[in-house]
């Protein structure tokens, strides 16, 4: 496999369980500067699980998570935002109860992201017009697809340097998950680095430079991402026609 | 372990053979109403995992019907009956809306419950309530300290049995993961109903004796939260949700109250509060756990 | 005429339920804890304002600039040595703890105060405490008046900081998700420490104005803890003003049934109506979202 750049973010041998039942089994990944990778697998895999951990949500049993050379497993979430890592989490989790503007400035809490933060709030209101439209109202109020994009927005904010998105396109109209995509395709080329969870393999590997199956709670496979659309197990498993009824949660 | 209290229980029947001291029988029958009151509390609370803060206004309830029917010429064990039964009927009463609420709603509905019974008991009978003169001179503490003794060893009795029960493991079930319990087959209602009629029956029967044992107080006395508190606090330092541990726990504050309430008068209270925050944050056994920790240990050792 | 004077008198009392309930549901609705000591805090607070008062005749209402920074770092304490060690623990075990622990907290305040201050009722009585507007043939105490435009002053600033405060957003955003708080850079444990502080400092503030409007003594932290629970279940949580107006309304209710049944029953009226809204209303404050 080539390598593509010099690696930020490094996982090696890493062990996450809940209680008895063990979610990763000595997962071993990384992701290089400026590089989009994705990663796949069905429900129960163990994705969400993975994300969680690079973000300090959950504590591995051991492994390692590096960020350009540091141990991150030992960080708490709000220390490792500061370090240029933020999480779009599964089901976007946006404080629904504060306005989009009171929910885009949180994004940008930290004092490194405080000093970018009217520059940045002017990007994203550039990007998505629709999110400045209706900046004073509550955040509850947006539609699916709104929702997400503010969820994009608010990770924005925290001037990450590698984005981590848990299926952004989850329950969104393909043309709204296509939007997405692109935006991401733009923070890329702006210099992001991403690391992305889908359901939406096609739309992703198309996307990605790398990708990796996660199954069980290890890793199963790894390639290029548009080479990998062409992979017998990855069209049988995730692009089959079969497939394709299984995953369509 | 269970020889343990029963020798316990024979020697306090021995005591009054021994010694005629007011101050020892006396200190018998705190010893006996604390011991109540912390094991049925601990019936609902601790084996059923349902903390309930409004323990007292089943005591009160028992208190005020026996009293106010033994002042009216009923005998004692037959006024300590419908007290008892006063107390069951309420609880039953109260069990099928209390038990909707769960957690944080229950421990303060039950704690608001117990409030309204003490203000309006302290609202219609604000007098101090005295034993009819006949009564008082005839006053003998040996009868009220056997009758202690016996609530006390029911109540113990009917933990232990309980802890060894189906019924009393379906309780334990609940209290560790209710929704498991539930699709495992157990009934959650009816044992928690159940864990209530005991709880507050056996705290009805205590309030009982002390309507019996009290020459004179205000009838809204018994309501006060103070009792819930004490019943919990014993509970706990003793070991919440064992047999053991709120006899222990009676035995170790009645004592301990009573050599520190006549150097410190009040203070007590604050060092038994100081304590039993300690136990809840770091030795959530209590000293029954303390007790096999140190056996364990001794096992190890030999 | 009556009627009218005691409804007013109702409201008066009301704002100090709203002020109480305020503090207790932010601490609630950040922390998830439920303090059942926050009752005997507000009883501290009276007893600061009451000193000043006796000792250097500080006016009771210029001492609760001095009240609420010394209840703000008592929650500082108490959260750093007791609730900090419940906060993270899962749900039933944080529950049972946080209110084992407020109820054994409960007793440490009251006996201290009883020690220290003595089991007496106390009130400040200063030289205008008995001067009252007159509208329309109704006496409205100037005193009880002033405390309740001071809560409502103090609930206003405490919203304007949720409001616009970087820390202050901060807390909100905690309240309602605390994963997604952490996600965002913000510290919770910090936010958790603001927020029990501050809220113990409302319980300090409306301390003051208790023993300047009404009266105190060791035994009344439960009392107002029950009211502030009432208020809490009454207006939900997430709102100050909210807390307020249910505050009034208990105030009022409280009148009100006092009148139609006779005084000895008002406190009563309130706990079987906050019994009925518990029955109601079994899922609880979190439970309706």
């Amino acid at each position: 496999m080539v390598t593509w750049s010099k690696p930020v973010l490094e996982i090696e041998g890493l062990v996450v369980s809940y209680g008895a039942l063990t979610a990763l089994q000595g997962v071993s990944l990384t992701v290089g500067s400026g590089e989009i990778v994705v990663l796949v697998g069905p429900n129960g895999a163990g994705k969400s699980t993975l994300l969680k951990a690079v973000a300090g949500l959950l504590h591995p049993r051991s492994g390692a998570i590096r960020w350009e050379g540091e141990e991150l497993s030992a960080i708490p979430p709000h220390r490792i935002v500061e370090r240029g890592l933020a999480l779009v989490p599964e089901g976007r989790r946006l404080f629904a109860r504060m306005t989009i503007r009171e929910n885009l400035e949180l994004g940008a809490f930290t004092p490194r992201a405080q000093a970018e933060k009217s520059r940045r709030l002017d990007r994203v209101y550039e990007i998505f017009p629709r999110l400045q439209e209706r900046q004073d109202q509550l955040a509850g109020s947006l539609s699916g697809g709104e929702q997400q994009m503010l969820a994009l927005g608010r990770a924005f904010m925290s001037a990450p340097r590698l984005l981590l998105l848990d299926e952004p396109s989850l329950g969104l109209a393909p043309r709204v998950a296509e939007a997405i995509f692109s935006v991401l395709g733009e923070f890329h080329r702006e210099g992001l680095s991403i690391f992305l969870v889908e359901q939406n393999v096609q739309a992703a590997l198309t996307l990605a430079q790398r990708a990796y199956i996660l199954e069980g709670g290890k890793i199963v496979g790894a390639g290029e991402g548009r080479s990998l659309l062409q992979d017998e197990h990855i069209r049988t498993a995730y692009l089959g026609p079969l497939a394709r009824g299984g995953q369509s949660n | 372990m269970l020889w343990a209290l029963l020798g316990l229980g024979a020697g306090f029947t021995a005591i009054p053979l021994f010694t005629e001291s007011d101050y020892l029988l006396n200190l018998g029958v705190q010893l006996f109403l604390a011991v109540a009151l912390a094991q049925s509390w601990n019936v609902l609370g601790g084996f059923t995992g349902q903390i309930t803060l409004g323990h007292a206004a089943f005591f009160g309830l028992g208190a005020l019907v026996t009293r106010t029917l033994w002042g009216n010429g009923v005998g004692i064990l037959l006024a300590i009956i419908p007290g008892i039964l006063v107390c069951i009927a309420f609880s039953l009463l109260i069990g099928g809306l209390a038990f909707r609420l769960r957690g944080d709603y229950f421990a303060i509905g039950t704690l608001a419950l117990a409030e309204m019974l003490r203000i309006i008991v302290g609202n219609l009978l604000p007098g101090i309530s005295t034993i009819p003169s006949t009564a008082l001179t005839n006053y003998a503490l040996l009868p009220r300290y056997y009758l202690g003794l016996a609530l006390a060893a029911l109540v113990v009795g009917v933990a232990a049995a309980l802890a060894r029960s189906r019924i009393g493991l379906g309780m334990q079930a609940i209290r560790e993961d209710e929704a498991a319990a539930a699709a495992s087959g157990v009934g959650v209602l009816g044992h928690k109903l159940l864990a209530l009629v005991i709880s507050t029956g056996l705290a009805g029967f205590a309030g009982g004796v002390f309507a019996y044992y009290h020459a004179s107080y205000y009838p809204q006395y018994p309501f006060s939260p103070l009792w819930s508190f004490e019943a919990i606090l014993m509970s706990f330092i003793g070991g919440v949700g064992t047999v053991h541990g709120p006899v222990l726990g009676a035995l170790f504050y009645t004592i301990l109250k009573e050599y520190l309430a006549v150097r410190l008068v009040e203070i007590h209270l604050l060092i038994f509060g100081t304590l039993f925050i300690l136990i809840v944050l770091l030795l959530p056994g209590g000293l029954v756990e303390v007790w096999t920790r140190f056996r364990r240990l001794v096992h190890r050792g030999s | 005429m009556i009627l009218a004077q005691q409804l007013i008198l109702g409201l008066l009392v009301g704002g100090l339920y709203g002020l109480a309930a305020a503090g207790l549901s932010l601490t609630f609705g950040v922390l998830r804890v439920l303090n059942v000591a926050h009752g005997d805090l507000l009883m501290l607070g009276g007893y600061v304002t009451f000193w000043l008062f006796s000792l250097w005749h500080v006016d009771p209402f210029l001492s609760l600039a001095a009240v609420a920074p010394s209840l703000f770092f008592l929650g500082l304490i108490l959260y750093c040595v007791l609730f900090r060690f419940v906060v993270r623990a899962r749900e039933e075990v944080r529950i049972k703890n946080s209110l084992l622990i407020g109820f054994g907290l409960t007793l440490v305040f009251q006996i201290l105060a009883i020690q220290f201050f003595t089991a007496d009722e106390r009130s400040v009585t200063t030289a205008y405490g008995g001067e009252a507007i007159k509208i329309a043939g109704l006496a409205i105490p100037l005193v009880r008046l002033a405390s309740v435009v001071l809560a409502f002053l103090v609930l206003a600033a405490l919203q304007i900081f949720l409001n616009r405060a970087r820390w202050g957003r901060a807390i909100r955003a905690t309240a309602e998700d605390w994963e997604a708080a952490s996600l965002m850079g913000i510290p919770v444990g910090r936010a958790y420490l603001w927020a029990f502080a501050l809220g113990t400092a409302l319980a300090g503030v409306a301390g003051g104005l208790v023993s300047v409007s009404y009266s105190i003594s060791p035994t009344i932290g439960l009392e107002w803890t029950l009211k502030a629970l009432i208020v809490t279940v009454l207006a939900g949580l997430g709102s100050l003003f909210g807390s307020f107006a249910g505050g009034l309304l208990l105030g009022f209710a409280e009148a009100g049934s006092g009148l139609l049944l006779g005084g000895a029953y008002r406190e009563a009226v309130g706990l079987g109506l906050f019994l009925i809204i518990l029955i109601t209303r079994p899922q609880g404050l979190f439970g309706s979202r």
